[in-house]
């Protein structure tokens, strides 16, 4: 049987009504033997390979030469000591059609997983040998996993860039909106999603030269930037995406929302862009007392404030706009406002949602953030740029880049010592900061080289609590979540203060920030955090993981005020898609979508994915996101985002009995346990009693 | 096309209702009635939903051969979507139990009519004119095709009403699968994988429209005499063997081709024992010839649980949602 028929079998009950494990093993296997041994290009030894491989420009030569080869040689064979096995399908066929290097016709694979973890290694260490085999202990193992771009894309000589992630603001002028969609263009073109912030904006009819009613406002923009994203893509390996984010008082957040709509029309109608609202805590309390909410002018505000619409704390000035006379405004029922939203969810899963006051309030770095980006985990300080008349940069601000790379949480707590693999993570993300210079949007650039932000993800969380028999969003789940997150902030804080101190350089700003002041660390210093259940306790003992005591806190906090960190940013926990598949690991910290998902992807079709660690026996623990529902879901995310600096990818599950309340309760119920974002919702709707496929397990409750 | 105007073909008008009486929602004599309406209410979508020219680049990948077999199957998809459209469903309203049936059935009439559409939408997009015009013109001469539809159309306009109702589930459960196995099977080999969205959105459709025209046969078949059920089930299985032979003869004209004939056969069975099933009756075909391929029949699943990345389309999920206002205490913070 070919290796798709048995995948699908995993999807469908054995006679004996079973999940069907050892087929998608044995789909695994037949795919080694009928296609990727078939089409692997041999080499007779890693000299040969090497030199052929430079030789023929699909590695790079500069990468190599930092080492010497004994070097490689010896890293070569650690990797291949591991006796790496991909455990599902889904995995070795997401990596081969998607990371592996390819002959430039794509016909025969040039690299195996081993290979590719060398070259990522190589590449991110940039020289420093211990650094190298760090990496490959850690990548290998599968306790840490750098994020597409970076795996796809390290060493070889034809790639685009390292880094996954970009957020651009937009300025109320001309040069700047194009400027924009030139920059979505360029990133898109190296591989990245853009998301970009309309806030600032001027509104549908607002006036251009002081003459009423002339402004397009938004939508129009929207359809550029779609237009541009289907337009670049990486070599034809993906369409290029986006998103846009609007303040929820923008006046042409109606418009914004509406494009989702079912029945949109076409010229309005947006397609594969996503979006986003960002949601101060006014619009909650306006909502509480079920008044009406005040949208204002973006064009009026920044003439009144001198500062653009985006960069205004819409919470502490909205009374006084509400007075102002100069500023424009309309209004909207704000109840009504969070209805619609629900009811676009509904209809498309957008808009995401960003809490701006509860970002602003946990931000240590000085300034304001006023969006995120693709995955909602992204949260940074950025500065306008300004151009002169010919088009050229008058002042350059700084927009943000982030590379993502995220740890295995299961396989981390195996880890023999879980500080160095916090470690070695940051160090390899940092390398992609050091290493990644997007001359084509200077802002990006600028702000990337005073910031070196980067953003260490997790993922497994519910493949980890299934494997020790703890539920997802119990009691003991909870208590996990958080010590856990407590254990690799402190560890994230003090890798990036090892390497301020190697380097002896701080992040552009770290004097104005709360670390340097050292208020950030008053809630480690000032309470103990240790578990609260007995069960909390004895994972982390038993897995011989030390948590970090107050007096630890208090060291680092010395350590920090004195000599700062080298990232602005540490972690963002992202929404984890494809390299889950390969880690074999559950997406970021959900619950599960489903005991055996369905993927869907340009590239591999639909292929199906079991959870890890799951059996015919344990399968009690593997609740999906739809039975846990949203508030177990929120209650494990505010215990982790507490001690994360920038967001986490929260989506939101709902059965189809839900109402537009119910995803409105949810998402006041997130935004008061200070939830920082909210990504897709999304639906299941099952088929009707007598319509579903006979013995389906991704069918079946 | 040849087969659009029935009535003028065969010379006879359709009864619609001869009374109307004002439909009341607040009085409900089946269930049923409410769970379907508010189930394909729910579903309502339209093709420009689909960011179909996704699929541009994959359809290059095709051979000239396999583009021209599949805007032959869309082609034929077509022809029945406008039948069930134009008059399966409307044919259906005048023998409706209940007045809210008949509401169902002007829903189910204007989704075939969104359907049909919607093939159109996929031609343009991936196809030229002249390719488009073509496929047209080999549906209309193709007379496996034109005899499947002439089969369905003599019984719609024929004047049993359970008899339109068994072909009429025949064509949603049974004859519309030959074509949507190929779209399944590109989206198994990573190819359309956004037309098969939009195909995933078809089918999530007509199981419901199967379903539910073969829950109505049964209830009009309740209280029949057994010699009238005989009558009836006989005339079933006839039905299905002689479209299930003009079936074999249309596959094969397809599929021999690109040698899928056999599992596309399979299929055939595995939909004639579902369509069997909708109506009521035991299945035909015993399990060792309706093994279809894992790959294919996992596809089919219409539930909306498939997990996507932005990179890659819409997915076929996504329902419109009911609307209730929030209530103070929702607020209460």
């Amino acid at each position: 049987m070919d290796y798709h028929a048995l995948n699908a079998m995993l999807n469908l009950y054995s006679a004996d009504g079973k999940i069907q494990f050892d087929k998608d093993r044995e789909a695994a296997k037949q795919y080694f033997l009928q296609h990727v041994n078939q089409n692997t290009v041999f080499f007779h030894n890693l000299k040969e390979r090497l030199d052929y491989l430079v030789e023929n420009e699909y590695y790079e030569q500069a990468t190599i030469d930092l080492y010497d080869f004994s070097f490689i040689e010896k890293l070569n064979d650690l990797a291949y000591s591991k006796k790496f096995r991909f455990q599902t399908f889904l995995g070795a066929f997401k990596y081969y059609t998607s990371y592996t290097l390819k002959t430039f016709d794509g016909k025969r694979y040039l690299e195996r997983f081993e290979d590719r973890v060398v070259m990522t290694a190589l590449g991110l260490a940039q020289g420093d040998e211990k650094l190298a085999v760090d990496l490959v202990e850690e990548i290998i193992a599968g306790r840490f996993q750098p994020a597409t771009p970076t795996f796809l894309n390290t060493a070889k000589a034809q790639r685009g860039e390292l880094v996954s992630c970009f957020l651009l603001r937009i300025e109320d002028n001309m040069e700047s909106i194009s400027r924009g969609i030139n920059s979505s263009l360029q990133l898109s073109k190296r591989g990245g999603g853009v998301a970009l912030s309309l806030s600032n904006i001027r509104e549908a009819g607002a006036p251009i030269k002081q003459i009423e009613n002339q402004s397009s406002g938004i939508i129009p923009v929207m359809k550029l930037l779609e237009d541009s994203f289907s337009y670049a893509n990486q070599l034809g390996a993906r369409q290029g995406a986006g998103a846009v984010y609007l303040s929820a008082h923008h006046p042409d957040i109606l418009r914004f929302l509406d494009t989702k709509r079912e029945n949109a029309d076409e010229k309005i109608r947006i397609k594969t862009l996503s979006l986003g609202v960002v949601v101060p805590d006014i619009t909650f309390e306006l909502a509480k007392k079920d008044e009406d909410m005040y949208l204002f002018s973006p064009y009026d505000v920044e003439r009144v404030y001198g500062v653009p619409f985006g960069d205004i704390s819409i919470s502490d000035k909205y009374r006084e706009m509400v007075d102002d006379s100069r500023i424009k405004k309309t209004k909207i029922n704000a109840r009504e406002f969070f209805q619609t939203i629900a009811e676009i969810q509904f209809e498309s899963g957008y808009p995401y949602i960003v809490f701006e006051d509860t970002v602003n309030k946990a931000n240590p770095i000085k300034g304001r953030i006023n969006m995120s980006n693709l995955c909602s985990e992204i949260l940074q300080v950025n500065t306008p740029t300004t151009f002169n008349e010919d088009l050229s940069y008058n002042e350059i601000g700084k927009d943000i880049s982030c590379n993502l790379g995220s740890m295995n949480i299961a396989l981390s707590m195996d880890s023999p010592d879980f500080g160095r693999t916090v470690e070695t993570a940051i160090r390899g993300l940092s390398a992609v900061s050091d290493m990644s210079h997007i001359t084509s949007v200077r802002s990006i650039e600028v702000g990337n080289d005073s910031s070196h932000a980067i953003g260490l993800g997790q993922m497994n969380l519910h493949g980890y609590l299934a494997r020790e028999h703890v539920y997802y969003g119990s009691e003991e789940g909870i208590d996990f979540t958080n010590i856990y997150f407590y254990t690799v902030l402190f560890h994230a804080l003090r890798a990036s203060n090892t390497i301020a101190i190697e380097r002896k350089q701080k992040f552009g700003g770290f004097e104005d920030s709360t670390y340097a002041s050292g208020e950030f660390f008053d809630k480690y210093t000032d309470q103990a955090w240790v578990p609260s259940t007995p069960r909390g306790a004895s994972l982390f003992a038993d897995a011989n993981v030390a948590i970090p005591t107050q007096d630890d806190w208090r060291a680092l906090k010395a350590s920090v005020m004195e000599h700062g960190l080298y990232n602005q940013n540490l972690q963002a926990v992202p929404p984890t898609g494809s390299i889950s598949y390969i880690n074999h690991s559950t997406s970021s910290i959900h619950p599960i979508a489903s005991k055996i998902e369905i993927r869907k992807e340009g590239k591999l079709g639909r292929v199906y994915y079991p959870a890890p660690f799951m059996s015919n026996e344990n399968l009690d623990y593997y609740q999906d996101a739809y039975e846990i529902g949203p508030e177990k879901i929120i209650d494990t995310y505010a215990a982790a985002t507490q001690h994360v600096d920038q967001g986490l990818s929260l989506t939101l599950f709902f059965k189809d009995t839900a109402t537009t309340r119910d995803i409105n309760k949810a998402q006041i119920y997130a935004w008061r346990k200070g939830i920082k974002t909210i990504y897709y919702i999304r639906l299941r709707q099952l088929a009707l009693e007598g319509t579903e496929v006979d013995g389906c397990v991704s069918c079946m409750l | 096309m040849t087969v659009t105007d029935p009535a003028h073909a065969t010379g006879k008008a359709i009864p619609l209702i001869q009374a109307v009486q004002a439909i009341n929602w607040n009085r409900i004599q089946d269930d049923k009635d409410v769970e379907v309406w508010n189930r394909l209410v729910n579903n309502f979508w339209l093709p420009e939903k689909i960011p179909l020219s996704n699929d541009v680049q994959s359809w290059n990948t095709l051979t000239p051969a396999e583009q021209q077999l599949t805007m032959r199957v869309f082609t034929g998809l077509t022809l029945l979507d406008t039948i069930q459209g134009t008059v399966g469903a409307i044919s259906l309203i005048p023998d409706a139990i209940t007045s809210h049936e008949e509401a169902v059935y002007t829903n189910i009439a204007f989704m075939e009519s969104v359907h049909a559409k919607s093939y159109s939408s996929i031609f343009s997009t991936l196809a030229s004119t002249p390719e488009i015009d073509d496929a047209f013109r080999w549906s209309t001469e193709n007379v496996n095709l034109q005899k499947k539809a002439q089969i369905v159309l003599d019984y719609y306009t024929g004047d049993d009403p359970l008899k339109r109702k068994v072909a009429s589930t025949l064509l949603e459960s049974f004859l519309f699968y030959s074509g949507f196995y190929l779209p399944m099977y590109w989206s198994s080999r990573a190819k359309l994988t956004n037309t098969a969205d939009m195909i995933r959105l078809i089918i999530r459709d007509e199981a419901v429209h199967g379903y539910y025209i073969g829950y109505k046969f049964q209830k009009g078949l309740e209280g029949a005499s057994d010699e009238r059920r005989q009558e009836i089930k006989d005339y079933t299985f006839n039905l299905l063997f002689e479209l299930y032979d003009n079936e074999v003869q249309y596959t094969q004209d397809l599929y021999d081709g690109v040698g899928l004939t056999e599992d596309v056969k399979k299929f055939l069975h595995y939909n004639a024992n579902k369509a069997l099933m909708n109506l009521g009756y035991e299945p035909m075909f015993p399990k060792d010839v309706t093994d279809v391929n894992p790959a294919i029949l996992s596809a089919l699943s219409p539930n909306a649980d498939e997990n996507h990345d932005f990179f890659s389309g819409s997915g076929s999920s996504y329902v419109i949602g009911k609307a209730e206002t929030t209530e103070d205490e929702d607020w209460d913070f």
